[in-house]
């Protein structure tokens, strides 16, 4: 799997977002600051955190924000590089140049996927740390949260390669993150806890996946997850590592289709 | 040794149009092989097939033995393409492009430094290394694809138009150095539309139109098909055309008089001279000067390409694409992508504008 080809695709792709950070790095952390200044600091203070009474626990608004941003900037850059990886690299054709190599599909596939991966993984470090100037953070289910933020970035970034290989323009993509993904993550439980919503609303959020990876991420880091107040009680505790296992498997399936589309060529060959 | 290129009754269809029609050819390993034909002949889908850009919908296609679906690593590995557009990684400077392309084909990061200076060196831009392709002239990016295609050291370089719209230094460098590599061993395709260049550098040309062989053959084979016009200065005025046609026997297709000019057209104008001169001194001409025109390749493709009845689509997609001047591409991928070059060049100037209003993601 690591061959010298492949090795030399995942430095190509890291390298050109990496040389980038005006572009690639900064946009993100300059939001996050403003997110926690503006929502935890100075708003933060006239807000009860969402989970206190009902956990129990006192986290404080600003420190519940925190697994959501990761997650929102995670996936965010994860999905953009890989569709703009792909997009860009159709639209001028460059992306000839490993098409015509003998790199397998798969190679071509995965290191595109791990580049972009590894740039939603930065991104959301950067906000951790950002977040952590706010407020003091300690790492409750440490393997459980890497696990996760690989899968759920993997995940994106294989969703991003579709995205690349379906746009016809640059629109498409903006249309892509704009419109579906941040909606989703806005509505997954990033900014408020499951259990400020009316029965029926919690069951409707249930149904968007993003609920599950801000959720297992905010186990991961705060220990607390909102599956424990609302799902049934009887395997309420085994509702974060059964989302990690359904994730797990959704990358799977996703990059399967990556690989397939590349195979056949979809938006790639004549 | 299997053949450099073997394809057997090979198929791309696009809809309802069909740009390779059971397309038989081979090129055998060390050839100097030419691929001739009008905008659209199929030849740029040809080459995309062997590839990987272009999936085929029926026939078979192999490089060196290796079939290029089934074994694509293998096949893909053979071959160096510079192609007729200018696609190339704009975001890093053009030493790094080609290392990262030595890299996809398996070269170690230290090797291929190595191999990018030298190509580099030997297309005449090394002392452009560093720069990123987009400042680079139309000249300098011809040899960048050419430098780009030779730093995986290719058994099978493909050469799309290698020639279109640079000038005529550029042009005789880019000769000398493809017939050298071609004499170094590497197989060469190559695509053209000048037919001077076919002459000069191929051992072999195919001459393709609307996705089918016409025929293949030598550069000389080919001229020998031609018809040679032997022109006549008569010491005094010429007789009626039909005279002169009644005087000659039938190797002389055709007549045409002029004052004391005559025009023949004969099969091979070099052997056929001194029966002409019998036969017009029998008649009682007296001949004051004479020439031989020999066919011109040029001639013979258009003959063999010559088709009064293309389709109305046919003949107006050719149109638009030569619009685009010397670079015009293939109608086929054309119909595919639904627009001219002309227009994805415009979009794609909105677009770099746009991006640079966005930034880069």
């Amino acid at each position: 799997m690591l061959s010298v080809g492949f090795r030399a695709l995942f430095k190509r792709e890291l390298l050109r977002f990496i040389r980038r950070p005006k572009n690639t790095f900064m946009p993100p952390a300059i939001t996050n600051v403003l997110y926690f200044a503006v929502f935890g600091m100075i708003l933060g203070g006239r807000i009860d955190s969402p989970v206190e009474d009902v956990a129990g626990v006192d986290f404080g608004y600003i420190l519940f924000l925190i697994p959501g941003l990761v997650v929102l900037g995670t996936i965010s850059n994860a999905f953009e590089n890989a569709s703009f990886s792909i997009f860009h690299g159709r639209w001028n054709e460059y992306i000839h140049e490993t098409l015509t190599s003998p790199l397998s599909y798969v190679e071509m596939v995965v290191a595109y996927v791990s580049a972009s991966a590894v740039r939603g993984l930065i991104v959301g470090i950067i906000i951790a740390v950002i977040g952590r100037l706010f407020v003091p953070i300690s790492i409750e289910n440490g393997l459980f949260l890497v696990a996760t933020m690989v899968v759920i970035a993997a995940l994106f970034a294989g969703l991003g390669i579709i995205g690349g290989l379906v746009a016809r323009d640059f629109d498409d993509l903006t249309v892509m993150n704009q419109f579906i993904l941040r909606p989703l993550v806005f509505f997954g439980a990033v900014f408020y806890s499951l259990t400020m919503l009316e029965p029926i609303w919690q069951a409707v959020s249930l149904l968007n996946p993003m609920v599950y990876m801000v959720d297992s991420v905010r186990y991961g880091l705060l220990g607390y997850s909102d599956m424990f107040e609302v799902a049934p009680a009887a395997y309420a505790e085994f509702v974060p590592l059964a989302s990690l296992g359904v994730l797990t498997l959704l990358t799977v399936v996703v990059l399967t289709i990556d690989v397939y589309l590349f195979k056949i060529g979809y938006g790639l060959t004549d | 040794m299997p053949p450099a290129i073997e394809t057997v009754d090979l198929v791309k269809d696009y809809g309802e149009l069909r740009a390779l029609n059971e397309l038989s050819l081979t090129v055998e390993e060390g050839e100097f092989f030419g691929l001739l034909g009008p905008n659209g002949a199929g030849k740029t889908t040809f080459i995309n097939t062997l590839v990987g850009l272009v999936r085929k919908s029926g026939g078979k296609a192999q490089v060196f033995g290796y079939d290029v679906e089934a074994d694509y690593q293998q096949a893909r590995n053979a071959i160096g393409l510079a192609p007729q557009e200018f696609n190339v990684d704009r975001f890093f400077p053009i030493r790094e492009v080609l290392m990262h392309k030595a890299g996809y084909h398996g070269i170690p990061e230290d090797e291929a430094g190595e191999r990018a200076d030298e190509v580099l060196k030997r297309v005449g831009i090394y002392d452009k290394r560093n720069e990123r392709f987009d400042w680079l002239s139309g000249g300098m990016k011809r040899r960048l694809l050419l430098a780009r295609a030779l730093v995986t050291d290719p058994d099978l370089l493909i050469l799309d138009e290698p020639t279109a719209g640079v000038d005529v230094q550029l042009r005789h460098d880019l000769w000398d150095l493809v017939t050298e590599l071609n004499e170094e061993g590497t197989t060469i395709l190559l695509t053209t539309h000048y037919i001077e260049e076919a002459e000069r550098l191929c051992d072999r040309v195919a001459i393709m139109n609307e996705g089918h062989k016409v025929t293949v053959a030598t550069p000389d084979d080919l001229k020998r098909r031609g018809t040679d016009t032997i022109e006549i200065r008569l010491e005094s005025t010429s007789p009626a055309a039909t005279t002169i046609e009644s005087a000659l026997g039938e190797y002389a297709h055709e007549v045409s008089t002029s004052g004391d000019q005559l025009e023949i057209r004969v099969d091979d104008g070099g052997s056929t001279v001194p029966q002409v001169l019998h036969d017009l001194e029998a008649a009682g001409h007296e001949i004051a000067d004479l020439e031989i025109s020999r066919t011109s390749l040029e001639e013979i493709f258009v003959d063999l390409t010559r088709q009064e009845d293309r389709s109305v689509t046919r003949s107006s997609a050719s149109s638009a694409s030569g619009s685009g001047g010397p670079d015009g591409d293939d109608v086929a991928s054309e119909a595919a992508h639904g627009q001219t070059q002309e227009q994805e060049r415009e979009h794609e100037h909105e677009h770099e504008q746009e991006r640079e209003q966005e930034g880069v993601a």
